[in-house]
């Protein structure tokens, strides 16, 4: 059925766009958390952009650096990998769109973190990269858990940014905001409430578990 | 103080009518220049202010059933007016048909000579051909009956990027995201890098026709009526055609 294709579609888009935030907002959440350095109010700035952009401005940017006559697509496209339009886009406009929720709330994560553990673990004889990995990395896992769950939430409401570089192509780029909006312009409505419901359900589960697990970790978001 | 705001309020609901309110028009957004224009030249001829809000025509009806407080309602085919119609909110007896329009397929400006060569055989140089949404956009529905008759649907469907109004399709080309689109003859005028292959001949597709009505709900009745005159007399049928517009079909 159309609707669970649209669905499906929309939820595998969203946890690759959730991985794909993954190590990039780790590594600036880390960097955020812990190092301080000229610049570092200018990064924090730009990462948060795209949450108090206007989705759609954060679409355009991605159209201009994209688009086969941007700067980025145009070199994809000489490898023949097209990006506007596609499935790419949608992941891509999800990971923008996610990334600074997750590093929000990882950064939290980060900072909550005993530096005193760490600090043993360095006395201990472990290198920095060791103790990242087997001390703070774990002791904000829940927080990384939180944040993904957060960014893949926000991935799948995504719509602004998705609809200036993905378009409403049904089979390839019509996730369930986007459909949402085409079915009631187009007048199918029946399938568009239908629709709501879904995403309306996903999206409670999903802030249901985020809220959940980062009351557990003892964070507010 | 009360009676102050009381006052101001007053004033305020009972300011002047017809020259002071303005028409407000919904119209497609294939219009939105020629439109422009006439309301500009209507404005000069002692007509009074005309503002506009240009949308896929399927949007616009779409407001319009949900209330949409719009006084004249200009689509680009009947399919969008008839919702209208249905949804009881034209004014009975002022439904006319205001213009008339051609298909054109275009592409930007480096590309025409391979893409009139590949189309007509849907060739593979054409991965992606934009069209407004098929669904219920006008653009979309003539562009669809008229790969129908070219029996070329079949094999640009899975091709197809379907927009949400005929300027979208034209962006599309402007900024290369796809390989042609197929427009209007009149959207071409104003877009950059975009040139027209070919413009669809007019027993090769429906007649595209663009019928107007004022709506029920309009409390500007007779204002709007006066520009949709204007819009049916020569002064503004001669906007119409300098805008690469064709005249109403004779019945």
């Amino acid at each position: 059925m159309d609707l669970w294709r649209i669905t499906i579609f929309t939820v595998l888009t969203a946890a690759a766009a959730t991985a794909l935030m993954a190590g990039p907002g780790v590594l600036l959440a880390w960097v955020l958390a812990r190092r301080r350095f000229r610049g570092r109010l200018l990064l924090e700035t730009v990462v948060s952009l795209p949450l108090v952009m206007p989705p759609v401005a954060t679409g355009l940017i991605l159209l201009l650096l994209f688009s086969p006559r941007g700067p980025i697509g145009s070199a994809l496209a000489s490898v023949g990998i097209d990006v506007v339009f596609t499935w790419r886009a949608v992941v891509l406009a999800m990971t923008v769109m996610g990334l600074p929720l997750f590093v929000r709330s990882v950064r939290a994560g980060f900072e909550q973190v005993d530096r005193r553990y760490e600090a043993v673990a360095s006395t201990l004889g472990a290198p920095p990269f060791r103790v990242f990995l087997t001390i703070t990395l774990p002791l904000a896992f829940p927080a990384i858990l939180a944040g993904a769950v957060l960014g893949f939430a926000r991935a799948l409401g995504e719509f602004g940014a998705t609809i200036m570089i993905a378009g409403s192509i049904p089979g390839a780029t019509r996730t369930l905001s986007v459909a949402i909006y085409t079915f009631t312009d187009t007048g199918r409505d029946r399938e568009a409430a239908l629709l709501l419901g879904i995403s309306a359900a996903i999206a409670f589960g999903a802030l249901w578990m985020s809220n959940y697990m980062s009351a557990r970790a003892g964070l507010r978001t | 103080m009360l009676i102050w705001w009381a006052a101001v309020l007053f004033g305020i609901a009972a300011a002047p009518g017809s020259t002071g309110r303005p028409v407000t028009v919904s119209a497609a957004i294939s219009l939105s220049e020629v439109l422009e224009d006439a309301a500009a030249a209507y404005r000069q001829r002692g007509g009074g202010p005309v503002r506009f809000n240009f949308a896929g025509s399927n949007a616009l009806a779409r407001q319009i059933a949900n209330g949409a407080p719009v006084d004249l309602f200009i689509s680009a085919d009947h399919a969008q007016m008839a919702f209208v119609e249905k949804a009881g909110q034209v004014l009975e007896g002022s439904l006319r048909v205001v213009a008339s329009n051609q298909l054109a397929v275009v592409t930007s400006g480096d590309r025409v000579a391979e893409v009139r060569e590949a189309f007509p055989r849907a060739g593979p140089a054409i991965r992606r051909l934009a069209v407004g949404d098929p669904a219920a956009v006008p653009a979309g529905v003539y562009a669809k009956s008229y790969l129908e008759r070219q029996g070329l649907w079949n094999a640009y469907a899975a091709r197809l990027i379907p927009t949400g109004n005929v300027r979208s399709a034209l962006a599309a080309v402007e900024n290369g995201s796809v390989d042609a689109a197929i427009v209007y003859v009149t959207d071409v005028q104003r877009a950059r890098n975009v040139r027209v292959v070919f413009t669809v001949a007019r027993d090769q597709a429906p007649i595209i026709t663009y019928p107007a009505a004022v709506l029920l709900r309009s409390p500007n009745r007779a204002a709007a009526g006066r520009f949709l005159d204007f819009l049916q007399s020569s002064d503004g049928q001669r906007i119409f055609a300098r805008h690469g517009f064709l005249p109403p079909p004779a019945r």
